[in-house]
């Protein structure tokens, strides 16, 4: 059942991307396409990339050299947009608010430099076990690039927490998704690229897999289920400590 | 396979933290109608005694070196309580504030931006003064700079005022209700 070229295996590898094909179609059916303008193109790149990745896995002819050389470039493109992705959310984030959003810019500049210096020495311990050099690169790069979106989504979440920061019911779905995502590949990828559980390997594809399709059944459910309306009516501020203030500013007048 | 088994952890407690977040946003949202009720008094006068630099000098010319290091210890603690206290009021404020953003009244709205926004300056300085403090903790000779948080805090209660007053005119604010 969880052996490569199982059912479940085709299911898992087949249904995330076309749901997230369909996801796309919709968020530009509704309108929604400038709103979530990366990530409409994240989908599609993710349905591009496994409509190439797919049929080469399964085609015998082709050599599978070539799997690992398309994976290759297209993880780099992935980083590239993943990274446009959380870059933004900083912004929408931070951005609203005028107070944060310098600390917000010095946060995802040193928190990204930090991080990235942590995934250099990564990957710089990561044996290469593999005759075919590519596969083992192909492990080390991806763990390489969750150890910095895991770090950036899990500080992005975080400082937004702290700062009490309100998100876009549709924007914290998608980090959502992907913080769970990052979390869950960079673990395994980790168990990948330094040769563990080298017998039980679909174990852990199937789990990436399983990860996948849970975080789109997120976005499914944040972008396109209407969000609880909650009540946007002012809260008024308790009269006790407005006494109280008004004593403290009396006292600040009289200095 | 040690640096993985790190890695796995470090990947773990992101995940934890990641759906602990999303189930405390949740519950946020459910229990917005109860956020003026959670604004806990500050003393501001004691906050300001505990940052005098003249109380610092009148106390370290009067005892021993390691009896001065004693009663800062307890007075840093003191400054923590009070600067987390002004953090966590700050939080509230933010969230108040958010709340009011959205009011018709074009004023009302505006106070209600200018009060998130200095809630978010007093929220980050009083981060960076816990970190402060914590650290002056460790040798403790003179007194950490928790003043942005007091500045700010004061400031902050003069836009919480008038926030309050645009959304509650009919409430008289007493200015000579001293106790």
């Amino acid at each position: 059942m969880f052996q490569p070229h199982s059912f479940l295996w085709h299911y898992l590898w087949v249904a995330p991307n076309v749901l997230l094909a369909v996801l796309a179609l919709s968020l530009w059916r509704r309108g929604l396409y400038g709103e979530f303008r990366s990530f409409v193109v994240y989908a599609w790149f993710r349905f591009l990339q496994w409509a190439i990745l797919y049929p080469i896995d399964l085609i015998p002819s082709i050599d599978a050299k070539n799997y690992w050389r398309v994976l290759w470039v297209s993880l780099l493109i992935e980083a590239l947009i993943v990274f446009v992705l959380i870059s933004e959310f900083f912004a929408e984030v931070f951005g609203s608010y005028p107070a944060v959003a310098k600390f917000g810019k010095y946060l995802i500049r040193g928190a990204g430099a930090l991080l990235v210096t942590i995934a250099t020495v990564v990957a710089a311990y990561a044996p290469i076990d593999n005759t075919y050099w590519l596969i083992p690169a192909c492990h080390i790069l991806q763990e390489a690039l969750n150890v910095v979106s895991c770090g950036l989504i899990s500080l992005l979440l975080l400082s937004a927490a702290y700062f009490r920061l309100t998100w876009k019911h549709g924007a914290f779905g998608i980090a959502l998704g992907m913080g769970i995502s990052a979390s869950v590949h960079l673990a395994t990828w980790a168990v990948m690229a330094n040769g563990g559980l080298a017998d039980k390997r679909h174990l852990l594809d199937m789990t990436n897999m399983a990860t996948n399709h849970a975080c789109v059944l997120i976005w499914f459910y944040y972008l396109l289920v209407p969000q609880r309306v909650s009540t946007k009516s002012a809260v008024p501020l308790p009269e006790h400590n407005l006494e109280l203030w008004n004593r403290e500013l009396e006292r600040l007048l009289q200095q | 396979m040690t640096l993985a088994i790190i890695i796995v952890i470090a990947a773990f407690l992101s995940l934890v933290c990641i759906l602990g977040l999303t189930i405390s946003r949740s519950l946020q949202v459910s229990a917005g109608h109860d956020l003026a009720g959670k604004i806990h008094p500050l003393d501001v006068e004691a906050f300001r005694n505990l940052l005098s630099p003249s109380d610092d000098a009148f106390l370290r010319q009067h005892l021993s070196a390691s009896d001065f290091r004693l009663v800062q210890r307890a007075r840093l603690r003191a400054m923590a309580a009070y600067v987390q206290e002004a953090g966590r009021n700050a939080a509230v404020l933010i969230r108040i504030g958010q709340a009011a953003m959205a009011a018709a009244d074009p004023r009302t709205a505006e106070a209600a931006q200018q009060l998130v926004n200095e809630a978010l300056l007093v929220r980050r300085n009083a981060g960076f003064a816990l970190l402060k403090i914590y650290v002056a903790l460790t040798w403790p000779t003179s007194g950490p700079a928790a003043s942005s948080v007091f500045d700010g805090y004061q400031q902050l209660s003069r836009s919480a005022m008038l926030l309050g007053r645009l959304q509650n005119p009919a409430v008289p604010v007493r200015m000579s209700a001293r106790t």
